[in-house]
């Protein structure tokens, strides 16, 4: 075993859960998670050469992973466009169809809110609220200032808010 | 309401996926037709824009043709009329008037050189000075 792979062994043992999870409230299907996963850490390998060790490598996996899945959202909605069908409608369909959501009917309610924020603002809640990353994390993989997050995250809570008719935020800021 | 927990995944999920992700180094590198492709693709494109910017430079910047071109051009369309050179130019009168050119009238030579690009100064000019 060469350098390279174990060290992509290494992030594979690292990341890949937490890899999992960050997609699956994106895509909110678990098939589709595990197939974009893997899309994911191919990229990895095949952008590990290029990897020079002065961004963190956790920095490094999530930016892949983030774009990655912002990239499976624009194809799955220009997908939706072909089917004429809206990807909000699509997202709520796999909520609903995903035998591996065990949640209660708010917790449905809330993912479903979530899938209706516009990208960028999804992507902010998710790191923030389901991943629970610190927000200089979040600054450095999504090269954004922490300030411009914090608003960002404040204005998405406040839509799932209003979506949802009730205040599950208390203390997540 | 839990953050976690209200998604699951398949027993022993997580084992497998490290499973088939840590064989990702030794799968083959496939190489899509779209990448093969995209180098070739890259080149006819400069190819492209180099010929319709260089076109687009000349059209804007090369000088309008000169006077004496407009003689140079009627002389060609004379020869092309009459290759055998048996009419001068400055008989294009008498040569409208052939039977194998019947039925084609000065005004149908104008409405060509308009057509072809000629100004209407040069034609005035053509007129005045040869009877054209």
């Amino acid at each position: 075993m060469n350098e390279a792979e174990r060290l992509f062994n290494e992030i594979v043992k690292d990341y890949s859960e937490r890899v999992y999870w960050h997609v699956r409230r994106f895509v909110n299907n678990h098939e589709d998670a595990d197939d974009l996963v893997q899309e994911i850490f191919l990229k990895i390998w095949t952008a590990l050469p290029s990897f020079r060790g002065e961004a963190q490598l956790f920095t490094w996996v999530y930016r892949i992973a983030t774009n990655e899945t912002l990239n499976w959202l624009r194809r799955e909605k220009v997908r939706s466009a072909l089917r004429f069908t809206s990807i909000d409608a699509e997202m709520e369909r796999r909520i609903d169809s995903d035998p591996f959501f065990d949640g209660d009917a708010a917790d449905r309610a809330l993912s479903k809110a979530v899938t209706k924020l516009p990208e960028k603002q999804r992507q902010v809640f998710i790191l923030r609220y389901y991943d629970e990353m610190p927000y200089e994390q979040m600054s450095e993989v999504l090269d954004t200032s922490v300030g411009a997050l914090k608003a960002s995250f404040h204005i998405a809570q406040e839509k799932v808010r209003a979506a949802l008719g009730k205040d599950i935020f208390v203390g997540s800021d | 309401m839990s953050k976690r927990n209200d998604i699951s995944t398949p027993e022993g999920y997580f084992g497998d996926l490290q499973m088939r992700l840590s064989e990702i180094p030794a799968r083959p590198v496939r190489v899509s037709t779209v990448h093969r492709l995209a180098p070739y693709v890259a080149i006819a494109a400069s190819f492209l824009v180099a010929v319709m910017l260089g076109n687009a430079i000349l059209r804007t910047s090369a000088p309008a043709a000169p006077e004496d071109d407009t003689w140079a051009y009627v002389s060609y369309l004379a020869d092309a009329l009459d290759p055998d050179g048996a009419v001068p130019l400055d008989m294009a009168g008498y040569y409208l008037d052939d039977e194998e050119t019947e039925g084609l009238s000065a005004d149908d030579i104008v409405n060509y050189l308009l057509a072809d690009g000629i100004s209407v100064e040069h034609l005035n000019y053509l007129s005045y000075e040869e009877g054209f």
